[in-house]
């Protein structure tokens, strides 16, 4: 049996270039040997649960996506192939400490990582955008990454840091102009705007966006490195030196596998990538030389530069893989990604074929244990578009109807016409007749 | 001719016309006194007590019930704790100056005197100004893990359970839509949107509302719930840990303890199982769905006896007691 986990490609270094997908990928290689699982590159749109990593187990079928999901599904299978983490010897305020920082994690780091790679436009364009697209098949970067951004940017978007991104900033700029215009305002030459003290004049011109809300921003890590700084991440590491520092500090919080995985995986990535505006990298250098220890060291644990392979498919010889990167399906992502962006109908579409599809690989799966049952979103989902194509239908007839009326003469031509017979010799009766002829 | 060119000011088009003119001639204009406040104003604003608004219903807002609203009903037993003394009243998110209950109008201190609304981002300050007993500052770094526990995997499987759930259709109803409006095309648009932006919500934090970094397009219904089941355990934990019944061992309840209280309340009175039916393993616990047994089953009952000690503190002192559990 040999599992597939589908992941987002390599990217800084690292083997994924998502957070969540890299903390999968760390868990298994800490508890599957290289020989029982094999990690597809993929994206969402190739996968039927539209969300990676997924994990496909050929045996039963079956398909689970989610880090934490995959952990769970991990444990329910059996040891040869798949070494449990020590869980017996824990006790349960690791388990509850663990699902604290689980949580944590997801709410708090997730944004900030956003905030770093996504959101700000520098760091986009310049780290972000070509790691995608050298993982990405041909016409894909240019709609995934973008939708990924916006996903990221609605994350982050309680912060109210949006004016990290340059390019939202300066549309919004340029449709107040329009609007000023628009309402008949004064306009100030643009020459004249800089001299007077626009955005390009003096030292607050000259600072990029980062570094006008640094003090905002460091705070808004350290609230959570802060948190996670108290989390006794290295703890296998330490070996004599651990028991000491526990003497000393006090009880540190201790977590399990699954958790240091994760906080792994989001550090490293605030931490690894070159990217032009560094703060969070900066932050965590400056402040948090624990996290930064363990994030190098962790990394050379888990993925050593010489050593275990990790198993990533061929993608010539695994037919598996070379099924889902056909040029065909390739064009047909792209062509679900572009429908996508048609505003209002493209959604409801893509979320009508993503049902589908996960309606599909459940039926197939020869596992029971899931329990599903019918959201009543989605039957309602079903009423209203039909509501709103009968609406529209509704529309056309009557406006076919208007058409008929006015056009189609049901009650006569709307313009009526009345010419002024010639008055020839043929109106004069017989005789006139008899002349026509003559003439 | 020349002479009223010459009088009238340079630009004509600031001058009203001859008949309009006339017209405001014979009606001069009269300005009435402003009229007084209807006489419920006074007791349906703010009386002698400071006024909470909340989402809940006429009688229950009389008898100082607890809201049905997660962070109406923190912040309602917050200020309780605090030793506050106020009233409250129903009221949408359409009347909250920041969009979003609750908000707390002060007192008046005059007839005349318009005290402007707090919005629940100040709430604490105002309730450590004006309550009577402070409730512990517990600052533990993990505390900050742990509310994330409140405020990912188990509102997420409240958003799902209430506003997604076929079986609280009746709930949802009654708590949100049935107030709101009495048409029948209108409630069922109400009830699309906010099943809308229930969903989007969850799929904020992920598919299943466990870590994740990218918003899909489905909710996955069954890591929600598993996340929750997760989630209550480790605060059940956390709280027997505590030797004083409190969280993270304060002496008396603390602002986490409301929060937590505000989802365990509502989860034990409106979504339990019928009485006396059997608990069995996880499984079937995970297969039922029902939210008040999952908060039941987590721990050895430590999350229901700590709602039931906070309830008793909070509600079942007061001189609504009776009435208050006649009603559960």
């Amino acid at each position: 049996m040999t599992l597939e986990l589908h992941v987002w490609g390599p990217a800084f270094g690292l083997p994924s270039i998502d957070a969540e997908c890299l903390a999968t990928v760390t868990y298994f290689a800490q508890t599957l040997s290289a020989a029982d699982y094999l990690l597809v590159q993929s994206s969402p749109s190739a996968v039927p649960s539209h969300h990676l990593p997924a994990l496909y187990n050929p045996s039963t079928v079956t398909w689970i996506s989610g880090f934490d999901p995959i952990v769970t599904y991990l444990s329910t299978l059996q040891p040869p192939s798949y070494h449990h983490p020590d869980v017996t010897t824990l006790p349960s305020r690791v388990y509850a400490n663990s699902q604290a920082y689980k949580a944590l994690l997801t709410s708090s780091a997730a944004p900030l990582l956003a905030l770093s790679l996504y959101v700000s436009s520098a760091n986009y364009s310049e780290t972000t955008r070509p790691a995608y697209s050298a993982i990405l098949p041909f016409p894909l970067p240019w709609t995934e990454p973008l939708a990924v951004r916006a996903a990221m940017a609605a994350r982050a978007a309680h912060l109210g840091m949006s004016s990290l991104d340059t390019d939202a900033e300066m549309e919004r700029l340029e449709k107040e102009e329009r609007e000023r215009e628009a309402a008949g305002w004064v306009q100030i030459p643009k020459a004249l705007r800089k001299a007077v003290g626009g955005q390009n004049s003096g030292v607050k011109g000259q600072l990029s966006p980062e570094m006008k809300r640094r003090i905002k921003l460091e705070g808004l890590a350290a609230e959570v490195f802060d948190v996670l700084g108290e989390v006794d991440l290295l703890e296998e590491e330490d070996g004599e030196e651990g028991e000491e520092e526990a003497k000393e500090g006090g009880a540190r919080i201790k977590v399990t596998l699954e958790t240091k995985c994760l906080a792994f995986a989001y550090l490293a990535l605030m931490l690894l990538p070159e990217v032009p505006r560094p703060w969070l990298k900066e932050v965590l250098q400056k402040k948090y030389a624990g996290l930064c220890k363990f994030v190098l060291e962790y990394r050379r644990k888990t993925f050593p530069e010489s050593g275990k392979v990790l198993p990533w498919a061929d993608r010539e010889s695994d037919p598996a893989v070379s099924a889902c990167d056909s040029a065909l399906s390739i064009v047909g992502r792209f062509v679900r990604a572009v429908v996508d962006d048609i505003p209002m109908l493209g959604r409801e579409w893509s979320r009508w074929w993503a049902l589908r599809q996960r309606r599909v690989a459940e039926e197939n799966s020869t596992e029971t244990q899931l329990v599903i049952r019918r959201s009543v979103g989605e039957s309602e989902r079903s009423l209203l578009l039909a509501g709103a194509g009968l609406t529209l239908l509704a529309i056309n007839v009557v406006g076919l109807g208007i058409y008929w009326y006015r056009y189609r003469g049901l009650l006569g031509a709307p313009l009526q016409t009345w010419h002024r017979p010639l008055v020839g010799l043929g109106s004069f009766g017989a005789a006139g007749a008899m002349f026509a002829g003559l003439a | 001719m020349a002479t009223t060119s010459a009088a009238a000011p340079p630009r004509k088009w600031w001058q009203v016309p001859r008949p309009l003119q006339k017209v405001f001639d014979t009606f001069p204009l009269l300005a009435y006194d402003v009229n007084a406040l209807p006489g419920r104003a006074q007791s349906a604003t703010s009386g002698d007590l400071p006024t909470l608004y909340v989402f809940s219903t006429e009688e229950e807002a009389l008898l100082g019930a607890p809201s049905f609203n997660p962070s109406c009903l923190k912040w309602q037993a917050f200020l309780k704790l605090a030793g506050v003394k106020f009233q409250i009243l129903p009221s949408t998110n359409h009347a909250s100056p920041t969009g979003a209950l609750p908000f707390i109008l002060p007192a008046r201190s005059s007839p005349t005197d318009v005290p402007s609304p707090i919005p629940s981002s100040k709430l604490h300050g105002y309730a450590l100004k004006y309550g009577t007993s402070n409730p512990p500052e517990v600052s533990a770094l993990r505390l900050d893990a742990y509310q994330a526990l409140l405020d990912v995997p188990i509102r997420n499987v409240w958003l799902q359970a209430l506003y997604r759930d076929p079986e609280y259709t009746d709930l949802l109803d009654r708590f949100y839509i049935t107030p709101a409006s009495s048409s029948y095309w209108v409630r069922g648009a109400l009830r699309h949107q906010l099943r809308r932006a229930a969903e989007t919500e969850i799929l904020k934090t992920g598919p299943g509302g466990a870590a994740s970094t990218a918003i899909s397009l489905l909710v996955d219904e069954h890591s929600v719930y598993r996340a929750a089941v997760n989630a209550l355990e480790a605060l059940a934990t956390l709280l027997s840990e505590s030797k004083t019944g409190w969280f993270f061992g304060a002496e008396t309840p603390s602002m986490f303890d409301a929060s937590v209280f505000a989802y365990t309340h509502l989860m034990l009175k409106y979504m339990s199982d019928a009485e006396g039916e059997v608990e069995g393993e996880k499984g079937y616990i995970l297969a039922s769905r029902k939210l008040g047994t999952l908060v039941r089953s987590a721990g050895s009952g430590e999350l229901e006896q700590h709602h039931r000690r906070l309830f008793e503190l909070l509600w079942l002192a007061d001189s609504n007691a009776e009435l208050l559990d006649a009603k559960a």
